[in-house]
């Protein structure tokens, strides 16, 4: 073993190592015994002597002790201050060095810490790993499931310990006695088995139990949790027995929960819990899907099993509730429907749907970042390794051993490495924050940064592994030193090309080009969503709802949002203000049967259209085409005949062959094949896209505010000149003219809603392409550094060529030949890694365009650049060498 | 020093056992006490037990280096032996004590 792994093992093997000490001395006590023995001494005479004569065993043994650390404190002290004083005269290197590593270490730690926020973090409860969840698919929304199934679920005691189910976390309208103004809270309603199946246990009070959760409308209880508790109530004790009002309920505050305990979801908290029954809507109702089901298995009972329970159980109810349904469409839809099993140890997530494959392959990509990291600064280590040849060699005959420098060289690296993970760190937390920035508000709370245990550790251990992996190599080629011949001058220098250097340069090409065609892949996708044409042009229209009291009526909250239409229409630099349900970026969730009459589509049996009421001037306002007619206006009321506006898609599957059927009719009633009373349509626009830029256009009926089909809250919109924070501001002003009840929700532009349906693909193309870049700026620093060391090694072949008479154009090509070499080999080894790469990421990821043959073609041609690039400067000095200067200098 | 013996400085012992090792071969820690001992002529005030320290120095400055082996005796006993940086170690040191002997010496001649 060398000195360097006997130092480190001393360190971890003290108690083995002083067994050694105790053997070595009592040998020697031993020996001496004998040889007293041999010259006549008696036993006894002759231990004493040899005890006398080697002195106190124990104070040696402190000594030995004593020295074996302070030995190790001592090297490590004096290697640190070695590798500071080094990196310190290099500062460009050691800047160099740092940045690249920052970069690499700080990528890694912000994904890691995204991927433990959001799938590694398990929860705070009983034994979390018992824990499933049911995860509704096929149709009629996802995740949430009816009461009703819930019940039928948490019925099958053989597979469940138990199962308690819980809405989604809803914003409430909250108000405390002393409270003024509106304030809001984060509900979230729980059956009564809640917090027991999950073993949490309250602070103060008590929480909700089974018998809380029995009669609709019986039991009005919160349970408060703890962050809530102290920071709306200052912790204050006295709240057990108080009154709150939840969404014009008022309830009795009965306990708070645990400290750290903030409900089974990832990303979002709620501030109070609720039982189930005071769930404002027919909770029975098997068509109203708003609870999560979340079961604790028995133990020994596989995720398998429950599955297949779960099926057969979803399917008897699917029979018992939809089985005798004559519609065959509606039969089929609700037949659609499965529930999913999975693990909830680490909570459920929705945007763990969402971003969790995305997050893995930017892990990988993260990975490789680090990788070509790791690379670049093996190879500007290996550069000063060879610049300091002379040195080495010199501290070689003065005594140091190998092992001793390969340590120091290794010290080094490590200081770099933790250098650069302290910075990585900033920009971890920097970058974190921008991809955040990218997720949709709406789906996720604002969560603390703060990197955590975990995750230092992880930033931590990357940066002592690239430490080694970037270290060893050079420390240990460095080192490889003979010390006669490095003295002499440069005899000693290693001729030829440095094979390492060049391996290693082919190796960072080879990322790059896995990295630049994967931000290729990424880009495309990206730019294949944006050219879609939404349908809408001014978007920077703001969009916001109205929130009133739950206990409003539909004609209150009219009155409300004609005035404020009135109100904001005639505020200066507005230029159109119009509302509608349920807006451009939402559209799909309402939808009508109908029939048209003459029409061959709706002969048989009527048809599914998206269905929207719009107020008017709302085309005009979020800069939809008006292809043929009108805009609803004022003279389109109650009692006037009843309109319609279609899209293209309507005009295409019903009046096929029609450029413009104004005039021509649809209706609502659907019982007849000709339909009931007739809708006249008197506008057609363009397409909008409704569910998101990857679905084709739905067929949609739009009807006027004063002839609803259905009404939702309705999302107003602001066309305004002014910047939309300044806008927003005058919107809120003008409402609290109006009234003190109702608030605007947060106005955002459409552009933002657009940006927030495919935030997926932004982040992978932002930092896909931030990534591809920065790997290339790596390779192209490795490249230039071999090159350049190349060829003032070659300085004097290359002055003698020119010397003999050869072409300055000559040598620049010699040199550039060399460098495009290497970059085809890397292009060679990347190549077929970047087409392994895409294809893997394309399995993983929905919706990414095929990685075409050119996209890899310009991956090599963009690499080529770079080297060319990159192989000019030194190219070019070489060709411009004064020939004599060189060979004088020799 | 009445009593005609010498404590030992700690570099004079390195330079001992080091010196007994390259003119003895590999030795064990009895062996390397005994034969200072003897080339002193008693005239050193050495426990043997110091010895030990001043090996694990000398091993960590990667002077010396140890194995496991065999005595003649059939025992089994931590050998230590110079490497090639023990070895360029010697010759330097001794030049300089040789250095220094001379100097002292030039001192404390009787003045002429």
């Amino acid at each position: 073993m060398s000195m360097l792994g006997k130092r480190v093992a001393a360190l971890f093997r003290k108690r083995r190592l002083d067994g050694e000490l105790q053997e070595e001395i009592s040998i020697h006590l031993a020996m001496q015994e004998e040889e007293f023995r041999a010259r006549g001494m008696s036993a006894a005479e002759a231990r004493l002597r040899a005890q006398r004569e080697f002195g106190g065993v124990t104070q040696i043994v402190e000594a030995y002790r004593e020295r074996r650390g302070v030995a190790w404190v001592e090297n490590t002290l004096k290697d640190l201050r070695y590798a500071v004083r080094g990196l310190a005269r290099n500062p460009g290197f050691t800047a160099a060095a740092v940045l690249s590593l920052a970069l690499g270490i700080g990528a890694n730690t912000a994904i890691f810490s995204l991927v433990r926020n959001l799938m590694l973090r398990m929860l705070p409860v009983t034994r979390p790993q018992e824990l499933v969840y049911l995860y509704r698919t096929g149709g009629w929304g996802r995740g949430f499931m009816s009461y009703p199934l819930y019940l039928d679920m948490a019925k099958r005691a053989d597979i469940f310990e138990g199962a308690a189910a819980r809405s989604g976390i809803w914003r409430s309208r909250f108000s405390r006695p002393e409270s003024a103004g509106v304030e809001f809270a984060q509900t979230e309603y729980v059956s009564g088995n809640y917090f027991g199946l999950l073993g949490v246990k309250p602070a103060i009070g008590r929480l909700i139990g089974e018998s809380d959760n029995l009669t609709p409308k019986g039991h009005p209880l919160a349970v408060l949790s703890y962050e809530f508790w102290r920071n709306r109530f200052s912790g204050d004790a006295a709240v057990l027995g108080a009154t709150v009002v939840v969404d014009g309920q008022p309830l009795t505050v009965i306990g708070v929960a645990a400290q750290g305990f903030r409900g089974v979801e990832v990303e979002h908290h709620p501030d109070l819990w609720v039982p189930c029954m005071m769930y404002d809507g027919r909770i029975m109702n098997p068509g109203m899907n708003w609870v999560w089901a979340l079961g604790r298995r028995h133990p020994g009972v596989s995720r398998e099993r429950i599955q297949s329970v779960v099926d057969a159980v979803m399917q008897q109810h699917l029979t018992e509730r939809y089985g005798k349904n004559n519609d065959a469409d509606f039969r089929k839809s609700a037949f659609g429907q499965r529930l999913e099993v999975y693990g909830a140890d680490a909570g459920i997530s929705s945007l763990r749907f969402l971003f969790g494959k995305p997050l893995l392959v930017l892990m990988a990509v993260v990975g490789l970042v680090l990788m070509a990291a790791c690379a670049n600064l093996a190879n500007l280590l290996l550069a000063r390794g060879a610049a300091r040849y002379r040195e080495i060699a010199l501290r070689f005959s003065l005594g140091a051993t190998r092992a001793r420098l390969v340590r120091q060289a290794l010290t080094e690296s490590l200081l770099l490495s933790l250098l650069g993970s302290g910075l990585g760190m900033g920009f971890a937390v920097w970058g974190q924050q921008a991809i955040l920035g990218f997720l949709p508000s709406k789906t996720i709370d604002p969560f603390a940064l703060a990197p955590d245990g975990p995750v230092l550790a992880f930033a931590v251990g990357i940066s002592v592994l690239a430490a080694v992996l970037f270290g060893l190599a050079p420390a240990w080629r460095s080192t490889a030193v003979d010390p006669a011949a490095g003295l002499r001058g440069d005899g000693g220098r290693t001729t030829g090309r440095p094979v390492l250097r060049r391996a290693l340069v082919v190796v960072q090409v080879a990322l790059s080009v896995v990295l630049v065609s994967l931000a290729g892949l990424f880009g495309a996708s990206l730019d294949r969503l944006r050219a879609v044409d939404v349908g809408f042009r001014n978007q920077n229209v703001l969009a916001f709802k109205l929130d009133c009291p739950a206990k409003w009526g539909h004609a209150q909250r009219q009155q409300v949002l004609d005035g404020f239409v009135d109100r904001v229409s005639r505020l200066p630099g507005v230029a159109s203000v119009s509302y509608g349900f349920p807006g451009p970026f939402e559209m799909g969730r309402a939808s009508a049967s109908i029939r048209v009459p003459g029409s061959a589509a709706t002969a048989a049996k009527s048809a599914e259209v998206a269905s929207a009421t719009v107020a008017p001037r709302y085309f005009e306002t979020v800069g939809t085409r008006l292809l043929a007619g009108r805009e609803f206006d004022a003279k389109d009321t109650k009692t006037s005949s009843s309109v319609a506006i279609v899209d293209e898609a309507f005009v295409r599957r019903f009046f096929p062959g029609v450029s413009a059927p104004i005039g021509r009719a649809l209706s609502f009633d659907d019982s007849k094949p000709e339909g009931g009373e007739r809708t006249f349509i008197v506008g057609v626009v363009q397409d909008i896209r409704h569910a998101g830029l990857r679905e084709p256009s739905k067929p949609t009926v739009y009807s006027p505010v004063a002839q609803p089909q259905a009404m939702g809250g309705p999302s107003v919109l602001v066309d305004a000149q002014a910047p939309p924070a300044a806008v927003a501001q005058a919107l809120r002003r003008e409402m609290a003219k109006l009234s003190g009840e109702v608030v605007l929700t947060e106005p955002e532009t459409i552009a933002r809603h657009i940006d927030d349906s495919i935030f997926q693909e932004r982040i992978l193309a932002m930092l896909g392409g931030f990534f591809g870049v920065l790997a290339l700026l790596l390779a192209a620093v490795g490249l230039y550094g071999v090159v350049a060391y190349g060829t003032a090694q070659r300085a004097r072949e290359i002055g003698v060529r020119i010397a003999l008479g050869a072409r300055r154009s000559g040598v620049l090509w010699m040199v550039l030949r060399d460098a495009l070499l290497l970059v085809s080999a890397g292009l060679v080894v990347g190549l077929p890694l970047a087409i392994a790469a895409a294809r893997a990421v394309r399995a993983v990821l929905d919706g990414l365009p095929p990685a075409g043959l050119t996209m890899f073609a310009s991956t090599g041609m963009v690499l080529l650049a770079v080297g060319t690039v990159a192989a000019l400067a030194p190219a070019r000095r070489a060709a411009r060498m004064d020939p004599m200067a060189t060979l004088r200098q020799e | 020093m009445s009593t005609g013996k010498s404590d030992v400085l700690q570099g004079t012992l390195d330079l001992m056992v080091l010196r007994t090792l390259e003119s003895m071969g590999p030795q064990h820690g009895f062996g390397l006490a005994k034969r200072i001992q003897q080339i002193s002529e008693g005239a050193l005030e050495l426990n043997q037990g110091t010895l030990y320290p001043a090996l694990l120095r000398l091993e960590q400055k990667g002077w010396i280096a140890s194995e496991w082996g065999t005595s003649d005796a059939n025992r089994r006993a931590k050998f230590y032996k110079l490497t090639p940086a023990g070895r360029r170690q010697v010759t330097r040191e001794s030049c300089d004590w040789e250095r220094t002997v001379a100097l002292m010496a030039r001192f404390l001649r009787p003045a002429e």
